[in-house]
């Protein structure tokens, strides 16, 4: 059993953009392996909020636990310091970070793609690198495009291959952000399929999603955000059947 | 291996590839041909009138010379022309051409005859490496590739999160972009030397007769690296900021560093889009080196006005122009290659 309470957990994160104030005390914990599904109406700070937790946004306030541990920082005779460099890149790389758009580096192919972090951030052999990215590459079904630019992919395709990208990093925590919102409506099962197989493996996972059937089938927990704040969480059948925030129903109204 | 393959095999070729190397092909044996047949200096010195060889068997032996003999080579057509001086001057001239010897004093003969002397002077055929041509291309493509290098660094410089390195990058792009590259040139080539007390022909031996054209070409050298660094960088700036912010994103979140991420994501990326820009500031350079003729460096611009000035001659600019353009035909070639070599994956 894991020697931590949570994996992840947030305590009172504020983050505002100049005036405009976009997460507002937001708590939430997550429990090692828990799928969480977080859904809301756009502008609802969703994606503020994920990508604060890997540090692509510098919250204003608040602390990011990660396995209990404050996160970028490390304990040392009971005060807390800042952690070294190679200490914070090894905080950040229990993350893995799902985009909307991709964000596949083009100049590279697909097994580049996946191999080249590990060789400069995980300092892996090349050989090493090569082995464990087609052995991901493989699990999410592309073994055929290995050597293909990310250009002659398709939507789903691509978004399959940022999925292994992430993956190769070997992180304990999965960040999806709006992972299915810019494929083409036909694509979606496939990066959806590959997302409820890595849930099943037990990755602990955080979903920016508008899929309400993947969030009502995989989600453990569902959580609905809006104006910055988290309004209601609970398991998806309460949500999606018995929600009780007023913002909440009328937002499942609008797209269920 | 089978890349290698791939671009020796003619027929994997592009139409373009394969028509611009048959035209090549069929010129560089056409060229080949008329240079084998062409006359030889002894042919042409032979071929001179009954009185200029008189003076030229009279002069072997005197210490007097009047007669002038200039001889200029262009592989397929050649040009003698004989003048004395004094009283009784004769000036005859022929121009060689496909084995044969032509009178070119007067009429069409006269004109080739004159072009092939103005190009083989505007090449720098024969003089020293720093004239004509050899001095352009040399000055061009040396300055132009510090410069680039340089020019990296001060495009991240400018968008450094360090406000005092952003600064110093900003400065020097808006000083250098905002006063003549002449006037830069005379400061380096003029002021530098005289307020360190030396000057850049002493940085050559002494005895070394192109010492002071040596040292110009240094200090041009310095001025049109530096000027060319600062025009590069907004270039390269440019280019950089004009990738995906989500590239960024993604190298971040993957745990690159800074240096990671811009040496293997973003700048291997941003090269294709400065390839149309740095064309244009690499032709713009070619024909920039003109100003060299204001620390006494002679580059084609420089000797087709000389040539004017002194003899005259208004035709002289034609084979200027001509040399200029396939120059700069030569170069946008090889840019557009490069660019589409760099976009492969797009």
């Amino acid at each position: 059993m894991s020697d931590y309470q949570y994996i992840l957990s947030t305590e009172h994160l504020y983050k505002s953009f100049g005036s405009l104030e976009v997460l507002k005390d937001v708590n939430l914990s997550v429990k090692k392996g828990e799928v969480i599904c977080i859904i809301g109406p756009s502008g609802a700070g969703k994606s503020t909020y994920l990508r604060s937790l890997n540090q692509l946004e510098k919250i204003t306030s608040g602390k990011i636990f990660i396995k209990d541990e404050l996160f970028l920082h490390r304990e040392h005779n009971r005060t807390i310091h800042r952690a070294e460099p190679e200490a914070q890149k090894a905080m950040l790389l229990e993350m893995g970070m799902v985009f909307q758009r991709f964000n596949l580096f083009p100049h590279k192919t697909v097994l580049e793609n996946v191999m080249i972090a590990q060789v400069l951030v995980r300092k892996k052999t090349p050989e090493a690198a090569k082995k464990l990215a087609e052995e991901i590459i493989e699990r999410v079904g592309l073994s055929d495009k290995l050597d293909v630019y990310p250009s002659k992919l398709s939507g789903g395709q691509q978004q399959r291959v940022a999925i292994a990208r992430a993956l190769a990093m070997e992180p304990e925590i999965m960040l999806f952000d709006e992972p299915t919102s810019a494929l083409d409506p036909e694509l979606v099962g496939e990066v959806l399929g590959v997302m409820k197989q890595l849930a099943k493996q037990g990755m602990t996972m955080l979903c920016v999603t508008h899929e309400m059937g993947f969030a009502r089938e995989v989600a453990d927990r569902v959580v609905f955000m809006a104006d910055g704040m988290i309004l209601e969480e609970g398991a998806p059948k309460d949500i999606f059947d018995h929600p009780t925030n007023e913002k909440a129903i009328s937002f499942l109204r609008s797209v269920l | 291996m089978s890349k290698l393959k791939k671009l020796v095999t003619f027929k994997h070729w592009q139409r373009s590839t394969k028509t611009a190397v048959i035209l090549i092909v069929a010129a560089l044996v056409l060229v080949f041909v008329l240079s084998a047949i062409n006359v030889s200096e002894q042919d042409m010195l032979n071929n001179a009138s009954p009185a200029i060889k008189q003076i030229i068997e009279e002069e072997k032996t005197s210490s007097r010379k009047s007669l002038t003999i200039t001889y200029n080579n262009l592989g397929v057509m050649n040009y003698i022309s004989f003048t004395t001086s004094g009283a009784s001057a004769i000036k005859e001239s022929y121009v060689g051409f496909a084995g044969a010897i032509y009178g070119a004093d007067e009429g069409g003969w006269k004109f080739a005859g004159q072009m092939v002397n103005y190009t083989y002077r505007m090449l720098g055929t024969g003089e020293n490496l720093l004239h004509g041509v050899k001095l352009t291309l040399l000055l061009t493509t040396l300055s132009m590739g510090i410069g680039a290098i340089m020019s990296v660094f001060l495009a991240l410089g400018k968008i450094s999160e360090n406000k005092l390195i952003s600064k110093i990058s900003s400065a020097y792009i808006f000083f250098f972009r905002g006063t003549p590259l002449l006037i830069q040139m005379f400061v380096i080539y003029f002021s530098v030397p005289g307020i360190f007390g030396f000057s850049w022909r002493s940085l050559f031996s002494a005895g070394d007769p192109e010492a002071v054209y040596k040292g110009a070409f240094i200090a041009a050298l310095i001025a049109f690296s530096l000027n060319a660094a600062a025009y590069c960088a907004e270039i390269v700036r440019a280019a950089i900021q004009s990738i995906d912010k989500g590239q960024n994103e993604a190298a971040k979140a993957l745990g690159m560093s800074y240096g990671q991420m811009m040496r293997t994501i973003i700048i291997p990326q941003s090269i294709r889009r400065m390839i149309p820009p740095l064309c244009n500031e690499f032709v713009m350079m070619i024909k920039d080196v003109s100003l060299v003729f204001a620390i006494s460096l002679m580059d084609i611009t420089t000797i087709s006005k000389t040539i004017m000035t002194s003899e005259g001659n208004y035709l002289v600019f034609i084979p200027a122009l001509l040399i200029y353009l396939v120059i700069t035909a030569i170069f946008t070639l090889l840019f557009g290659k490069i660019e589409k070599r760099l976009s492969i994956y797009e």
